[in-house]
């Protein structure tokens, strides 16, 4: 125990004096690259021949080790090649390995290990933490975009904030759709507290048999990540940084002052139309609408270019008996939207001590802090909605009041005012890790336990001043809210893995026990007439005794499951050419208490054809693989127990009574549940064929699977009458299938010695389907979110894809009121200039029987084109991605309360008189019937963008020695620059919740980033 | 060192044992974890005090958005001849739907009334099935079911009134095989109504003092129990004298009329002599979402900061209604540019109406930002005014003229303040006329307070009142069920004929 206390006392003393310890002999520098690809090798080991001594290459491919000058280096690498070199005096030895000849000795990481890739028999996608940090990307998971087959990422603007990403598709309707991270051995929902420089690689595990060994939350896919490790050798510096900005992009223009004038008085004049009294006649609001000009244009007004700039430092290296890797980082990112800043400062420390040749114990930690002044909540809205015949000021210095020009209930707010007087702050401080002890028992027989948590306290602050800026924006007393929300998680693992191998039989065994614990709570407090105080934080600001501020116990966010699980795990290969994995999991999960426990095994298997002996004589393949798969995983991924019936204290259950009146805290049931509730269960199945030609210039993998999700945990809608609170009954009640197929090409290629470049396609296809519903053919109806009086715009059915869009079919734009009283909708409140919709059932009447699918928004096609080129020092990547076939369906057109400005597209094609448009409707869009769902507001969400461009430099080694500099790489890169899509809102990728994704409410416009960076070791 | 590593091989192997062995042992309470941050419902219904919460919980949702704001403005307000849907021209253009009468099934306000009146009724259900096997103070609990009576009779005369048959669900749900249930014929909701109402007269107090003000009284399960009794008079002629025996039963209660016809809807008058039946509401202090009810902010005037959304505004047939010089014209509508009693100021110009509802109006001085407009006003749903105009209505149908003239002749007389020179006394003593007098009576007293559209139908005018706008007998008396319940019940819920 002493002596490992000793050692990491001393880590950081011993590394620097490394060098020194052999300085008897010659020091010889060198870098070890890729033959083909002339990419950087890291962790080569090289050793003097005939002696102990040795090193390995550094994370930019660097070594330096002192040796005798006639002595001889031997360089080995998993995967390639060996490779002998005499020194012969030199003082610099610069070695190109050649990758041997199949893919036979590349090593993948796999849920608790690591396997050869050629032994894998899933379907399993690797990144490496150079390609992800190559793009900078506040959040890691951003850069994967495009890269892998079959990943779908959406990406939301906010600084800050973590994206969606779906893998396979979406296979789970309730609770958590998103995939399990796992870094370092630590489960994680989300990995927003990651530097993208502190990953070394990320792998995505698709298919059942990769992710059944995490069964109690592999039903959506797993991405292992692994992070940086120091190498032995000596110190290492390295200083990544750059600067940029970004700007909004493919915005579309907003009616101008004139033509929203115009715009308005139409709508009044179609309102005055319908209204039943003469009281509700209205005169025109805008006198004169030409008179306005161009007016305010508020997303001018409000956006800028936002100045982003990160900085990283990192420490790496040891010895034989200790490596560590120190980092420290900085993000500054503004937001689009003025004052809206986030600060993100990440630290990395890891640590491996080998006290004896049999134990390794060490450590990986990750801080983070972070600061965002927010923006405000539904400001994107606001832009949109804005009038642009209101001043942002008048001439006295007075806010623009549109009360003064009476355009109404939908758009009663100065953007400015919101802008100036938004005081919100989030703050978050996490720290993640794990400690962990590797024992070898007995030859190939190894135990392993770690321990890894998840402290979070994010404190979220908002203010409100006092302030009086126009009629609507205006408080009569200040206000605190604060949201504290804590989460504390560990999980606890043990493995035993033995190795063992005979003749031409390879076999892997691995057995584990884990337990896991999930705590989340949340407290609101809230107080008015509360003074400004600049601390975010709950004590500070409600100090003892304060009686202005009620303390709200917040009982929705709270979270606290348990997880225990057995498993166990054989990867057998036979002759490398015959391939077996299985294993088995037992998990329980105290969300399902008292049937808490269920089985997940998995099997796959391989066959490597190219190592069959009849194919040694060919020459058309240097790798060829069949693998297939099944397994079957669960998901527990459900905040809490769905049979457990809670009693509702919600704070809208306050009963007044009393003279005076005193509030009470009422307390309920107001829920039904399931008598049982067990595991969401996925069912997977996956074919894959995996090859290489022309000496592995062309290498290919397409895989098909087949994910069936059964008793998936679904919230089916109940009779309303029932009185539940939600209309929802949650419970096992769904099948969910999602079918589809993956391809991955990938051409690397050298043209003479200088030039390389590699060109890489990647395309899935996914198709979703809901097989059964326990409510049989009764639909479930969704996305109400940004749709007026309640209606809905998804249905999800029996038979039909999760959450697609259902509504009225548009069949044209009525042009006179003839025309209206000789069609099913007269006499209810129809007009010219509104939609004619489709009388599906032809009983002469529109009403919701009439409705019929009218888009899909789950994206069916996904792909991506990533290319790299290495011309003597330059190096480019263009890479590119897009979706097809999916729909988006723009609530912003037709969801107006009165007054909401237009987009310019909408007012040019718009209805405004006989023969003046069949497809647009008139500006009278926001009335109830012209808002209702239908197939109008679908659109196309297809997308094609140039997601990443980058040219880069890397100044000869040479040159930079005398700076005592190793590597020094400078490069330009452009994000989101070109995006080609037809959608006419702000952009086509949409999120959402599981039944009503793609609905286009208010979103951050689209952004592309201009950057320039540095990359130095020193 | 070869010992050493023995003895560390043998301990941690030996701990990994008996750390999975502990966790075996224990692992099923370690995975029993109770629901973090709620109580699970098997600890419920145990004492006094969940009884209690449990109570106050179903008269909290009286003032939740569904069963106070907009559903109720469309449902029970916007068909009649009164109001306008306010807000400007082209703002929640729905509400047009309920007043030219071509709302359909699929209107999100009718399933909002339909969804929120039942989980009121949940409410009242779960207490009436649970609190019965609580230990606890006999008469408290006595109480309390008859509140939870009365409040579900409440839910069912809104439900019952508008849609007609509707499922009569008297307990919670035991099962699956209780979720899906038939509708009741009206007959049999209205039956089920006057039991339990009946049974709440029973047992509630007179009054209530202290915290305990607001709270359902003998008067308000009377009054209720008359006011259902008068809607089946249309078809049942012989229940006039139900309405007559507890109109009378509540006139001998004490209740008197508020001498400021105004002022009686003023938040400094909550709960005044006058008042029967009213929703509890007020301003939480910190805590908005308690401070839920929308009642005043929906109606409340556009374009000033205190007021509101300006909707289910004074039609102009209304403010021509009035007799000459009668006060509770200008203290039920707030007109465009007057100055409020309170002070307030309505600027000519800012807002989309010329006239707004003043029986729901708060001063702008009470407004709190963060909270809703309003959110302190009361809601009176039966008050004494009422009960005399049934109780004259009945006597009248009943051919006591002269008991009918004095019940009218109160109400009158409180208007009038006073000021012989206006409402003059009604003398008549022909039956159609004096009934023509105490429905033009109700017609203005209760203005804007969501009795005239289903007042008018219950008398049997509809069609000559709204037939202009669109109602036609035989369809309109009733809305139509959402079609979302319909769709799900698989055919066990049918529509109402027209729809």
């Amino acid at each position: 125990m002493k002596r490992i206390f000793t050692i990491s006392g001393l880590v950081l003393l011993c590394s620097f004096f490394f060098t020194y310890a052999y300085a008897q002999n010659i020091t010889l520098k060198g870098k070890v690259t890729d033959a083909t690809t002339g990419e950087s090798l890291i962790g080569v080991s090289i050793t003097v021949k005939g002696t102990a001594t040795g090193t390995q290459t550094d994370a930019n491919g660097v070594f330096s080790l002192a040796v005798p000058s006639n002595g001889t280096l031997m360089f080995s690498y998993l995967g390639y090649t060996n490779q002998e070199v005499a020194v012969n005096g030199k003082n610099t030895i610069n070695v190109k390995l050649l990758a041997k000849s199949n893919e036979l000795q590349q090593v993948v990481v796999i849920g608790y290990g690591t396997q050869r890739k050629i032994d894998n028999t899933g379907a399993v996608s690797t990144v490496k933490g150079a390609d992800i940090s190559k793009q900078p990307d506040a959040n890691p998971v951003s850069a994967l975009q495009g890269k892998v087959a079959g990943v779908t990422i959406t990406n939301n603007g906010t600084p800050g904030s973590a994206p969606i990403i779906s893998i396979r598709g979406l296979g789970t309707v309730y609770g958590n759709v998103s995939p399990l991270y796992v870094v370092d051995g630590v489960w994680y929902d989300d990995i927003t507290f990651l530097n993208s420089n502190d990953i070394e690689n990320v792998t995505i595990l698709k298919d059942a048999s990769s992710t059944a060994i995490f069964g109690v939350r592999g039903a959506n896919g797993v991405v292992l990540i692994t992070t940086k490790k120091g190498v032995k050798g000596k110190p290492n510096i390295n200083y990544s940084g750059y600067v940029g900005f970004q700007a909004a992009t493919n915005q579309p223009k907003m009616a101008t002052a004139s033509e929203y004038a115009q715009a308005i008085n139409e709508t009044v004049a179609y309102g005055n139309n319908l209204a039943t009294s003469p009281d509700d006649i209205k005169p025109p609001i805008f006198d004169n609408p030409a008179s306005f000009g161009k007016g305010t244009d508020w997303y001018g007004q409000i956006l800028r270019n936002a100045f982003t700039t990160s900085h990283q430092v990192s420490l790496s290296g040891g010895t034989e008996k200790s490596t560590y890797d120190y980092s420290f980082g900085y993000l500054d990112q503004d937001g689009l939207v003025r004052n809206n800043n986030y600060q993100r400062f990440t630290v990395h420390l890891s640590n491996e001590f080998k006290p004896l040749s049999i134990l390794s114990i060490g450590y990986n930690a990750n801080g983070v802090y972070s600061y965002s002044k927010d923006a405000p909540g539904g400001i994107f809205h606001q832009l949109y909605a804005a009038s642009p015949t209101l001043p942002v000021f008048y001439n006295d210095g007075k806010y623009g009041d549109p009360t003064d020009y009476g355009t109404g209930s939908g758009n009663n707010f100065n953007p400015e005012v919101t802008l100036d007087y938004n005081n919100h702050r989030t703050v978050d401080h996490r720290f993640t890790g794990d400690v962990h002890a590797e024992l070898k028992i007995i030859k190939g027989l190894k135990f392993r336990t770690s321990f890894g948590g998840d402290l979070g306290q994010l404190e979220a602050r908002g203010f409100t001043p006092l302030y009086a800026a126009t009629v609507a924006q205006t408080t009569t007393t200040t206000n605190l809210n604060i949201e504290h929300t804590e989460t504390k998680n560990w999980i606890w693992e043990n493995t035993l893995t033995y190795d063992f191998q005979y003749k031409d039989h390879k076999l892997t065994a691995l057995l584990g026990y884990s337990a896991q614990n999930y705590r989340t709570y949340q407290i609101v407090a809230n107080g008015n007439g509360v003074p400004y105080v600049k601390s975010g934080n709950l004590y500070d600001s409600y100090p003892q005794g304060d009686t202005t501020v009620t303390r709200i116990r917040n009982a929705t966010d709270q979270i606290h499951n348990r997880t225990l699980s057995q498993f166990a795990r054989i990867n057998y290969s036979y002759k490398n050419r015959y391939l077996l994995n299985a294993s088995i999991r037992r998990d329980g999960a105290s969300q399902f208490y008292p049937n808490p426990y269920g089985w997940f095994p998995s099997i796959g298997g391989g066959w490597v054809i190219s190592n069959e002996s009849f194919m040694k004589d060919q020459h058309v393949f240097d790798n060829l693989k069949l693998r297939a798969s099944w397994g079957r995983i669960g998901n527990s991924g459900v905040p809490i127990n769905p049979s457990v019936q809670t009693v509702a204290a919600d704070p809208y259950l306050t009963a007044i009574f009393g003279n005076p009146q005193v509030a009470r805290q009422g307390a309920s049931i107001n829920t039904i549940v399931p008598p049982t509730t067990g595991w969401e269960v996925s069912n997977s199945t996956d074919f894959g064929i995996e090859g290489a030609i022309l000496h592995n210039k062309l290498s290919f993998e397409a895989d098909y699977y087949n994910r069936k999700t059964e008793d998936a945990i679904f919230a089916i809608p109940v009779l309303a009458s029932i009185g539940t609170n939600s209309g929802n009954l949650i419970g096992n009640q769904a099948t969910i299938q999602n079918k589809g197929f993956e391809i991955l090409i990938t051409w690397k290629d050298k043209i003479g010695s200088d030039f390389g470049y590699s060109l890489s396609g990647n395309i899935g296809v996914n198709n979703n389907k809901v097989l059964t519903v326990l409510s049989g053919k009764n639909p479930i109806y969704a996305g109400g979110n940004g749709i007026a009086n309640g209606n809905l715009a998804t249905r999800t059915v029996v038979g039909e894809p999760i959450g697609e869009f259902y509504g009225y079919k548009v069949t044209g734009v009525f042009q006179t009121q003839a025309q209206v009283d000789g069609s099913p909708q007269k006499g209810t409140n129809t007009q010219p200039g509104d939609f004619i919709y489709q009388d599906t059932n032809h009983d002469g009447s529109i009403d919701s029987k009439d409705r019929v699918v009218i888009g899909n928004p789950n994206p069916k096609i996904t792909y991506g084109f990533n290319t790299s080129f290495t011309y003597k020092q330059f190096d480019l990547a263009l890479d590119m991605q897009g979706v097809a076939d999916v729909d988006v369906y723009n609530a912003n057109i037709g969801f107006r309360f009165g007054g909401e400005n237009f987009t310019q597209d909408f007012y040019e094609h718009r209805w405004h008189g006989e023969g003046t448009s069949n497809t647009y409707p008139s500006t009278n869009v926001g009335a109830n019937n012209n808002s209702k769902p239908n197939s109008f507001f679908v659109e196309s969400g297809a997308y094609f963008r140039v997601r990443n461009a980058q040219l880069g430099y890397t100044f000869p080694g040479l040159s930079l020695k005398k700076y005592g500099i190793q590597r020094l790489r400078v490069y330009a890169n452009a994000q989101n620059a070109i995006n080609i899509f037809g959608y006419k809102g702000f952009t086509p990728e949409i999120g959402g919740a599981a039944l009503s994704r793609g609905i286009d409410t208010e979103v951050y416009p689209l952004f592309a980033t201009y950057n320039l960076g540095v990359n130095v070791t020193f | 060192m070869k010992t050493n590593k023995k003895i560390l091989q043998g301990t941690l192997g030996l701990g990994l044992i008996a750390c999975m062995v502990a966790f075996q042992g224990c692992k099923k309470s370690w995975l029993d974890v109770n629901p973090a941050g709620n109580q699970s419902a098997t600890q419920f219904w145990k004492t006094q005090n969940d009884a209690t919460q449990a109570v106050d919980a179903m008269y909290a949702n009286l003032h939740e958005w569904s069963n106070i704001a907009f559903a109720s403005i469309a449902v029970e307000s916007m068909g009649s001849d009164d109001v306008n849907k306010g807000s400007r021209a082209d703002d929640a253009t729905f509400m047009n739907d309920f007043h030219n009468f071509s709302a359909n099934s699929g209107e999100g306000q009718i399933s909002d009334f339909w969804g929120g009146e039942y989980k009121t009724i949940n409410f009242a259900n779960q207490v009436l099935d649970n609190v019965p096997n609580i230990n606890m103070d006999a008469s408290l609990k006595g109480r309390y079911l008859a509140e939870a009576k009365f409040i579900r009779a409440w839910c069912y005369f809104r439900l019952v009134r508008a849609f007609g048959d509707v499922p009569l669900r008297l307990h919670v749900p035991k099962g699956a095989s209780e979720y899906n249930i038939p509708r009741t014929p009206k007959a049999q909701v209205w039956t089920a109504i006057e039991t339990d109402l009946t049974d709440a007269a029973a047992v509630l107090p007179q009054t209530y003092s202290g915290t305990d003000v607001g709270r359902i009284t003998k008067g308000a399960a009377l009054a209720l129990h008359a006011k259902a009794a008068m809607y089946q008079t249309l078809t049942n002629k012989a229940k006039w004298n139900d309405v007559l025996t507890y109109t009378n039963q509540v006139m001998a209660l004490g209740y008197t009329l508020f001498p400021n016809y105004e002022q009686m809807f003023r938040t400094n008058n909550k709960n005044n002599s006058e008042s029967i039946f009213e929703i509890q509401c007020m301003l939480v202090p910190n805590n908005p979402d308690a401070s839920n009810s929308q009642y005043s902010q929906v109606q409340g005037v556009d374009g000033s900061t205190g007021g509101g959304w300006g909707f289910n505004v004074p039609s102009a047939s209304l403010a021509a209604a009035y007799e000459v010089g009668d006060p509770r014209r200008d203290a039920t509508i707030i007109f465009r540019g007057e100055t409020t009693p309170e002070g307030d100021v309505i600027p000519t110009s800012g807002g989309n109406s010329t006239m707004y509802n003043q029986k729901s109006y708060v001063p702008f001085s009470l407004y709190v930002s963060g909270f809703n407009e309003g959110c302190q006003q009361n809601k009176i749903c039966l008050r004494y005014a009422d009960v005399l105009l049934m109780n004259a209505e009945a006597n009248n149908e009943l051919g006591n003229t002269a008991a009918a003239l004095a019940s009218l002749e109160l109400v009158r007389a409180r208007a009038r303040a006073g000021n012989n020179a206006i409402l003059h006394p009604v003398t008549t003593t022909d039956q159609t006329a004096l009934r023509t007098a105490i429905w033009n009576e109700r017609h203005i007293e209760l203005a804007m307070e969501f009795d005239r559209y289903f007042d008018v139908i219950r008398q049997g005018r509809a069609a000559a009142l709204f037939g202009a706008r669109g109602w036609k007998a035989g369809k309109n008396e009733v809305w139509p069920l959402p079609q979302n319940e319909i769709d799900l019940s698989a055919g066990t819920l049918t529509q109402n004929p027209g729809y």
